[in-house]
C-alpha cells in the first residue's frame, strides 16, 4: 500500500540504523548473558537492518568469516552432527554445544549475508540434518533444543515445546526441505504435526496448558505453513483461531470505552496495538505474532485487520525517536528484540516480509526460501 | 561456598578468539569475574568434572549467565553423580533426599531472581522425574505461589503448575486454587484458562460451575475469559433447549455493553431456533457497530451468515 510514504523520515531512520549497529560494535559488561546466545543478538540487529534497506552483505563483509566460526562439526559416538553454537564461548573441547535457537538464527544470518558460498561448500546439510534429528523427541514428536553435551541425546533438562517445534522446522526448511518427503528425511513428521495439533487450545489459539499465547500460535501456524501442512486444521479451526488472533488487537472505542478500570492491564493509549494473550496489555512483539499469525491463516490482510491503528500504536507509541528501537511498550528504553519484532511487523504490513521465516522478502527470494 | 582458590589446579580455558578484533561481532566487554569463572567452567565441562567443587562454580557460573545452556546440562550431570555417591554412603547414615533438597532450595533462590529464565522449569521437571522419586506436590507450593503473587500470570509457572498435577497425580485442589486469583482479578485469563483445562479432572457439579461463572459475568460483562469459558462449558454441557433458552435469555441483559455478550446472543439465537440467517446477519452488522476496530470481521460474519454459513 502506501510506498509513497515511508514509514520513517530520513533522520529517525538513521537513529534506528545507529541503534542497531551500536549493538553489533563493543557491548558493555551488561551485555555478558547474551554472550552464550550471539547469533540471536546478530540475527536480531541484521535482520532489522536489512529490512530497513541496509545493504548487510557490503557492510559487514569482513565479519563473514567470524560469523562462519560460529558453525561447527561436533562428533557424538561414531556419527558427525554439525550446527551453529551460541558464540565463541561455547566452543568447549570435547563437548556438545550445537543450539537448535542459534542455528536457525546463524543460517538466517549468512542468508541476510547473501552468503551463497557457505550455502553451496561450507554447510554440510546431512549432518545439521541429523542434528535436527536428534532434537526430536520420540515419545511425543516435539523438539528441545540442545542434545546432553556428552551422550549426544536430546537433552532431558531442556523443554520441549512449539518454539523449538518451529524452529527446526525453519532450519530444514532453510537447507533445502520442502516436501514431506525432504523433512520425513531427518523428523518424524506425523508425530510433530500431531503435537503441534494437541497444543491447540479451546479458544483457538495455541499455547502450553490450555491458555492460547499469540507467540506459541506464530510458532505453530509458521511451522505448519513451512510444512504445508495448515490443511490439518479443518476450516472451522482455521476460523476459530483467526477469531482469535483478531481479538488480540486491543481498542478503545465502541462498547470498549466502558471497560472497567478495574481490569489492571487494560489502557485506551494500547489503542490498535496487540496483546499475547486475553486481557493483558498490548506490546509490540505481539504486533508481529499476531499480525504474521493472521497473513498465514487470510493472506489478503487489509481486509481482515485495521492495519493502520496498529502501524499508528507502534510508530506513536513504542518507538523510541529520540534513542531510535522499540520498546515492548510506552516509556519503557528502547531493546533490540522488540526493535527487530517491531520493524518486522510494520514491514509484514507493508506487504514486503516473509512472516513465516522472520525475513524480508527480498532476501528470502534470492535463496528461493 | 564460593572460592577461587579451590580451581587453583584447574587449567583455564581462556575466551580468547582467533580473529582480528576487526572481524568479530558484538565483543563484549567481560568483568573479571565473569572472565575467571567462564575460563575455569569451561575447562571443567570440557573434563567433565563431576564433584562438589564443581558445583559451587557452576552455581556461580549460573549466576553470572542464567542462559548457558551447557551450565544447566552439567549441573545436572554433577547432582547425579554426586547423588549416586551419596546413595552409596546411605547406609553410614548419609541422606540422599536432604541433598535434592538441597539443590531445590538453590533453584527456589534463582528463581526468585530469575522469574523470566527459561530453563529454571525444565530443569526442576528433570530433578524432579529423574531423581527425586520421594519428591513432593507440596514442596513445589511455596515457590509457586510466590512467582503467582508476583506476577499472577506468570505463563511458566501455570505451566508448571500443570505439569506437576500430572507428575503427581493430584488434581483435588485445583479449582479452588484457581478460585483464589479469579476472586482477587476476574480478568486473569491464566486463571480461567487453566480452570477449563482442569475441569475434567474435577468432580464438580457442572450447574453449580455454570452459576459461577454467570455470577462472573454479571460482576463485570465485558471480559473475554468468562464469556470464553462459558462457551467451553456449554460445549461440556450439551447445548439442550432449557440450557440455550437460560443462556440466551442471559446474554441478552448486556447486548449493548459487551460485544461478547451479543456474539454469544447471536449464537444462542441461531441454536434456539428464534433467529434466522438473516436475524443473526443483522445482529453481526450491530457487533460491528459496538466493536468497530474489528469491523471487516464482523462484516464478513455478517455476510457468512446471511449466505446460511
Amino acid at each position: 500500500m502506501q510506498r509513497d510514504t515511508p514509514l520513517f523520515t530520513e533522520e529517525v531512520l538513521q537513529k534506528h540504523v545507529k541503534f542497531l549497529k551500536r549493538h553489533l560494535l563493543l557491548l558493555p559488561a551488561s551485555h555478558q548473558s547474551t554472550d552464550v546466545n550471539l547469533m540471536a543478538v546478530v540475527f536480531y540487529a541484521f535482520e532489522s537492518l536489512a529490512a530497513l534497506g541496509q545493504d548487510i552483505a557490503t557492510d559487514y563483509q569482513s565479519n563473514l568469516k567470524w560469523m562462519r566460526s560460529n558453525y561447527v562439526s561436533q562428533k557424538v559416538t561414531d556419527e558427525e552432527l554439525s550446527g551453529f553454537i551460541g558464540g565463541p564461548t561455547m566452543n568447549i573441547p570435547d563437548t556438545i554445544t550445537l543450539s537448535l535457537p542459534n542455528t536457525l538464527f546463524g543460517l538466517l544470518t549468512l542468508v541476510l549475508m547473501r552468503d551463497m558460498e557457505f550455502f553451496d561448500k561450507v554447510l554440510n546439510k546431512k549432518t545439521l540434518g541429523k542434528f535436527v534429528s536428534r532434537c526430536q523427541l520420540k515419545e511425543n514428536g516435539a523438539f528441545v533444543s540442545v542434545l546432553d553435551y556428552k551422550l549426544g541425546k536430546a537433552s532431558i533438562i531442556d523443554s520441549h515445546d512449539l518454539r523449538f517445534c518451529y524452529i527446526a522446522v525453519a532450519i530444514l526448511y532453510t537447507i533445502g526441505c520442502r516436501t514431506e518427503d525432504d523433512f520425513k528425511e531427518y523428523i518424524d513428521v506425523d508425530s510433530l504435526v500431531e503435537f503441534i495439533l494437541s497444543q491447540r487450545s479451546a479458544f483457538g489459539g495455541f499455547g502450553a496448558f490450555g491458555e492460547a499465547h499469540a507467540g506459541y500460535t506464530s510458532c505453530a501456524l509458521s511451522a505448519l505453513k513451512l510444512l504445508n501442512k495448515l490443511d490439518e486444521l479443518s476450516s472451522l479451526e482455521k476460523e476459530k483461531t483467526l477469531q482469535w488472533l483478531i481479538d488480540r488487537q486491543v481498542t478503545r472505542e465502541g462498547c470498549w470505552e466502558k471497560q472497567d478500570i478495574s481490569n489492571e492491564y487494560y489502557n485506551e493509549d494500547d489503542h490498535g496495538g496487540f496483546q499475547g494473550r486475553e486481557n493483558k496489555s498490548a506490546d509490540t512483539c505481539y504486533a508481529f505474532w499476531c499480525v504474521n499469525s493472521i497473513s498465514i491463516l487470510y493472506p489478503n490482510l487489509k481486509t481482515m485487520l485495521q492495519t493502520e491503528p496498529v502501524k499508528d500504536h507502534l510508530l506513536n507509541r513504542t518507538q523510541n525517536t529520540l534513542t531510535g528501537g522499540f520498546s515492548k511498550c510506552y516509556k519503557e528504553d528502547a531493546d533490540l528484540y522488540h526493535t527487530c519484532l517491531g520493524i518486522a511487523a510494520l514491514k509484514l504490513m507493508e506487504g514486503s516480509f516473509n512472516g513465516a521465516l522472520c525475513i524480508p522478502t527480498h532476501a528470502a527470494k534470492e535463496f528461493d526460501l | 561456598m564460593f572460592d577461587i582458590e579451590d580451581y587453583k589446579d584447574v587449567e583455564p580455558l581462556p575466551l580468547t578468539q582467533d580473529v582480528t578484533n576487526e572481524e568479530e561481532l558484538c565483543r563484549i566487554m567481560y568483568c573479571d569475574e565473569y572472565k575467571q569463572v567462564m575460563a575455569l567452567m569451561r575447562r571443567m565441562i570440557s573434563k567433565d568434572e563431576l564433584s562438589v567443587r564443581a558445583l559451587r562454580l557452576n552455581s556461580r557460573a549460573i549466576e553470572l549467565s542464567p542462559a548457558f545452556y551447557t551450565a544447566w546440562n552439567y549441573r545436572f550431570r554433577i547432582i547425579e553423580h554426586l547423588l549416586k555417591e551419596e546413595t552409596q554412603l546411605q547406609g553410614e547414615g548419609h541422606d540422599a533426599s536432604y541433598m535434592l533438597n538441597k539443590e531445590l532450595d538453590w533453584l527456589d533462590e534463582f528463581t526468585l531472581n530469575n522469574p523470566k529464565n527459561y530453563q529454571i522449569w525444565s530443569y526442576r521437571q528433570a530433578l524432579l522425574t529423574q531423581l527425586y522419586p520421594h519428591a513432593t506436590f507440596s514442596r513445589e507450593h511455596p515457590i509457586m505461589d510466590l512467582m503467582l503473587d508476583d506476577d499472577s500470570k506468570n505463563y511458566h509457572v501455570w505451566s508448571y503448575r500443570k505439569w506437576c498435577c500430572a507428575h503427581f497425580k493430584t488434581y483435588g485442589q485445583e479449582m479452588a486454587f484457581t478460585e483464589r486469583f479469579i476472586k482477587r482479578d476476574v480478568y486473569n485469563n491464566s486463571a480461567w484458562s487453566y480452570r477449563f483445562s482442569m475441569l475434567k479432572h474435577s468432580d464438580v457439579d457442572l450447574d453449580q460451575e455454570l452459576q459461577f461463572v454467570l455470577d462472573k459475568i454479571e460482576y463485570v460483562p465485558q471480559n473475554i475469559s468468562t464469556w470464553n469459558y462459558l462457551g467451553g462449558l456449554l460445549q461440556m454441557m450439551g447445548t439442550s433447549d432449557k440450557l440455550v433458552e437460560q443462556l440466551l435469555q442471559f446474554s441478552k441483559k448486556y447486548i449493548d455493553e459487551s460485544a461478547f455478550a451479543y456474539e454469544f446472543y447471536a449464537r444462542m439465537s441461531k441454536l434456539s431456533g428464534t433467529a434466522n440467517g438473516k436475524d443473526v446477519a443483522q445482529m453481526y452488522s450491530h457487533i460491528a457497530d459496538i466493536d468497530p476496530i474489528r469491523d471487516q470481521w464482523w462484516n464478513r460474519k455478517s455476510l457468512q451468515a446471511d449466505q446460511g454459513k
